[in-house]
């Protein structure tokens, strides 16, 4: 027989429930959003014993209460979608903190089983945990799994299926716990319970003693949902009547007196249920700490790692993304030519469409595959080690000058390899005002993709001192970044309230390659579902821009780009950029398709610049198999390289080639261009075309990623006020620097 | 002698104290009762970085800026 039925997982963050959810799940997993929200949500499904158990992965919380998106998430579903049982993954060696979580869900009345995970690192601290008595305590199965390792999976589930059975059995369905509050709250508690039982509308909805509980507790959620129920009012009249009295007696806050007598009822608990070694001793992690948050030794630790992250990101994975880019625009676009000659389409607009539009539009998607995937993996190791919480904890006082705390941090480094993830780790923190005012900012870190952008401007305008602007541009964002923090932060965002900073900082743990690659592909193929249509969308639109003719010279798709509607709009467009020293068609189409992906402000300049490429022709087509070994041959290369480049993150550079290349025609053309829109001030204006690609409007994806994270509005702020900024300081070094007498 | 109450803030590097009370907002209060920072914990100062400490509270770990630090107020204990 069948059985179809939902559980929830449910747990504080870094309890291991995330490697529970994967020792489950395995590959099948869906990852969407909650409705309404930007929280993600993930679901997967398993089937064992003839059942078909689907398991949704609530977001991580420290308590029920509902102070942030997550905690309402966890609470409602649980509240309202009513899973059949929840399990609550538990760090072993954290139990009491953990409990707390554990005795909210059992008051909820919801079945449960309680993991205790990461068993192997309670006992190498010689802990020891008596599962019957917490099990009985809490009227609940309790299992020890190790999920890094794969283990307790099978006993997890019997214990699922044992509680559901339970239940089906009729057996006097399931008695939760009841802690006592003490004699002057449980009056109350009584009290209150007794009207809730006379109001049939919400003791259908909410369970009883548990409301009681909770609108003694104030939460502001509860009162609002209750309201809107016959009879609600009058109950919360009631219990703000009991709150006060009750006030009156502990002269603290009811909540945090409710909080202790919780605790107070867990730390009894876990007095006669765990037993540890008498010794106190310093574990492994906390010495790793007293030099990783070192007041002194913690900054260059954590340069250290920002360092390996960019290097890995930037140089590491340099060679698959030429790979990647080679293999699309050689044997991939060389097989759909192949094919279109085939069909006769040759020459024709369609065969344009394919090669220029979607073939661009699917390059440019790909190309960001290798840079994400290196930098995710990065990211999964700092975060899976422990280590990015300790970064959050020494940046904490320098990210403090911009109105923002150490977690901000983060997303910030993620900005050096690609906006678009970066906006999306702003989701980390938990305030929205810091998480808007951190997605403002972000954009001005340098992303990856400028950076072909100033290497070659670099080696047109400046060939001596190359990687000393290169370096500037990113010094320059950062500094801008800062000011604009610190502007922000006095005006717009000003409040009393200073920002507040508390975290959890995971023990150390070695991480799992398991676990990095589950990460690594979940946010990679996140990426590339999410920018796949905008990104295919808007080069298609470019492409039709660039085939209309509007001059009356030439035919559709058969144009000079400069007698297109593109050429157009850009000779429309370049007055505005002719204080910056750059107002010319072929600079503003350059900035204008920059707006689609920083990757092809080059490439359009070469179409722009008409330097010549050389047109495909049939003969040189690979056949499938040349292809194929020319697509390994050539990823096999890049590998090689890869591994070459990896002393590079410690600065060491091997195998040095020494390559200067000889300026190319591209290089020629786009001097002599600026030389003639600057007037003679080619050099400076250069420079302003740098700054300007720095600071503008980020790309079209990240702008999806800003709609979707900090909503239209801010959206458009951040759009317009980067392209106001971008003028302004890019005016301020053409005409700054004339006035100089510079360049 | 009664006790001596003092803002998080003043406590020197390694020593142990006891949470009095947390002069914030209802949400702040619940947030640290929920990470375990409740009136009686005791816990112990692991780090001091420029006003953001690293608090050893029942087993876990954790960080409190420096806005938060001046919010919360302890009693010293002897070591």
């Amino acid at each position: 027989m069948n059985i179809n039925f939902e559980i929830a997982l449910a747990g504080n963050p870094n309890a291991g429930k995330s490697s529970i959810f994967n020792m489950l799940t395995g590959s099948h997993q869906h990852v969407g959003n909650w409705p309404g929200k930007t929280v993600e949500r993930k679901s997967g499904s398993l089937k064992y014993k003839d059942n078909e158990i689907i398991i949704v992965d609530l977001p991580g919380t420290y308590s029920l209460t509902a102070y942030s998106p997550e905690e309402m998430i966890a609470r409602d579903h649980l509240l309202y979608d009513k899973p059949e049982v929840v399990v609550n993954v538990m760090d072993s060696a954290n139990l009491e903190r953990n409990l707390y979580l554990a005795v909210q869900i059992i008051e909820l009345g919801i079945p449960s089983v309680m993991v205790l995970n990461m068993s192997d690192l309670a006992s190498a601290k010689g802990i020891r945990i008596d599962k019957e008595l917490i099990a009985k305590e809490l009227n609940s199965f309790v299992v020890t799994t190790i999920a890094r390792e794969q283990k307790g999976g099978e006993d997890l589930l019997e214990a699922v299926l044992a509680q559901k059975s339970k239940l089906s059995q009729g057996m006097k369905a399931y008695e939760p716990i009841k802690i006592d509050y003490g004699h002057e709250i449980e009056v109350e508690i009584s009290e209150l319970s007794r009207l809730i039982m006379n109001s049939p509308a919400i003791k259908k909805v909410f369970p009883v003693r548990w409301l009681a509980i909770k609108l003694l507790e104030s939460d502001v959620d509860i009162q609002n949902k209750l309201r809107l129920l016959a009879g609600g009012k009058e109950i919360i009249f009631s219990a703000e009547g009991s709150k006060i009295k009750l006030e009156a007696i502990f002269e603290e806050d009811l909540d945090v007196i409710i909080a202790d007598r919780r605790y107070t009822w867990i730390h009894d608990l876990v007095k006669r249920a765990v037993f540890r070694p008498k010794e106190k001793f310093i574990s492994l992690s906390d010495r790793i700490d007293q030099l990783t948050t070192h007041r002194i030794f913690g900054i260059p630790i954590f340069l250290a790692a920002m360092w390996f992250v960019f290097k890995l990101t930037a140089d590491v994975s340099a060679p698959y993304l030429d790979w990647v880019d080679g293999v699309i625009h050689g044997p991939i676009a060389g097989w759909l030519y192949a094919i279109l000659y085939g069909l006769g389409l040759e020459g024709s607009w369609f065969e344009s469409l394919i090669l220029d539009g979607v073939v661009a539009g699917v390059g440019g998607v790909l190309v960001f595959v290798p840079v994400l995937m290196f930098l995710y993996v990065a990211l999964a190791i700092l975060e899976d080690s422990g280590y990015m919480a300790r970064a959050a904890f020494v940046m904490d006082r320098l990210m403090h000058a911009l109105g923002l705390h150490g977690k901000s941090f983060l997303p910030m480094l993620v900005g050096f390899g690609c906006t678009v993830p970066a906006l999306y780790a702003t989701r980390t923190l938990e305030n929205p005002k810091d998480r808007i005012l951190t997605g403002l900012l972000v954009p001005f870190m340098s992303c990856g993709a400028r950076l072909p952008v100033y290497i070659l401007f670099a080696a047109i305008f400046f060939p001596h001192n190359s990687g000393m602007v290169v370096f500037s541009m990113y010094l320059l964002g950062i500094v801008t970044a800062i000011v604009l923090g610190i502007i922000l932060k006095n005006t717009l965002f000003k409040s009393k309230e200073q920002s507040t900073f508390v975290m959890e900082l995971p023990p150390y743990r070695v991480p799992t390659l398991r676990s990095i690659w589950f990460h690594t592909w979940e946010r990679t193929s996140a990426f590339v579902k999410k920018a796949w249509t905008i990104i295919m969308a808007t080069s298609i639109l470019l492409w039709f821009l660039m085939a209309i003719p509007v001059q009356g010279i030439g035919s559709f798709a058969k144009t000079d780009v400069s007698d297109s509607a593109f050429g157009v709009i850009n000779k429309a467009v370049a007055p505005v950029f002719a204080p910056l020293g750059f107002g010319s068609w072929e600079a503003s189409s350059a900035l204008f398709t920059g707006f689609v992906a920083k990757e092809v402000v080059i490439s359009t300049m070469t179409q722009v610049y008409s330097v010549l490429e050389e047109p495909l022709e049939i003969e040189q087509i690979p056949t499938i198999s040349e292809g194929l070994k020319e697509i390994g041959v050539s990823f096999w290369a890049a590998s090689i390289d890869t591994v070459k480049s990896l002393p590079l993150i410690v600065g060491i550079n091997l195998f040095e080639e020494g390559v200067e290349d000889d300026p190319t025609s591209l290089m020629s053309s786009i001097r002599v261009g600026f030389e003639e829109s600057s007037q003679g001030h080619a050099a400076l204006a250069g420079l302003a075309f740098m700054v300007f690609v720095l600071i503008y409007t980020p790309c079209m994806a990240a702008v999806a990623a800003e709609r979707h994270e900090l909503g239209m509005n801010w959206t458009w702020v951040s759009i317009f006020g980067q392209l106001g900024i971008a003028w302004m300081m890019a005016f301020a070094v053409f005409q700054g620097g004339k006035l100089l007498g510079l360049g | 002698m009664s006790p001596q109450i003092m803002p998080l803030t003043f406590l020197p590097l390694g020593s142990k104290a006891k949470l009095s009370r947390i002069s914030a907002g209802t949400g702040l209060k619940s947030r640290l009762a929920a990470l375990g920072l409740t009136p009686g914990t005791e816990f112990t100062v692991l780090q001091h970085n420029g006003g953001t400490f690293l608090l050893s509270v029942r087993d876990s770990r954790l960080a409190i800026g420096s806005g938060m630090a001046y919010k919360i107020m302890v009693e010293l204990l002897d070591n």
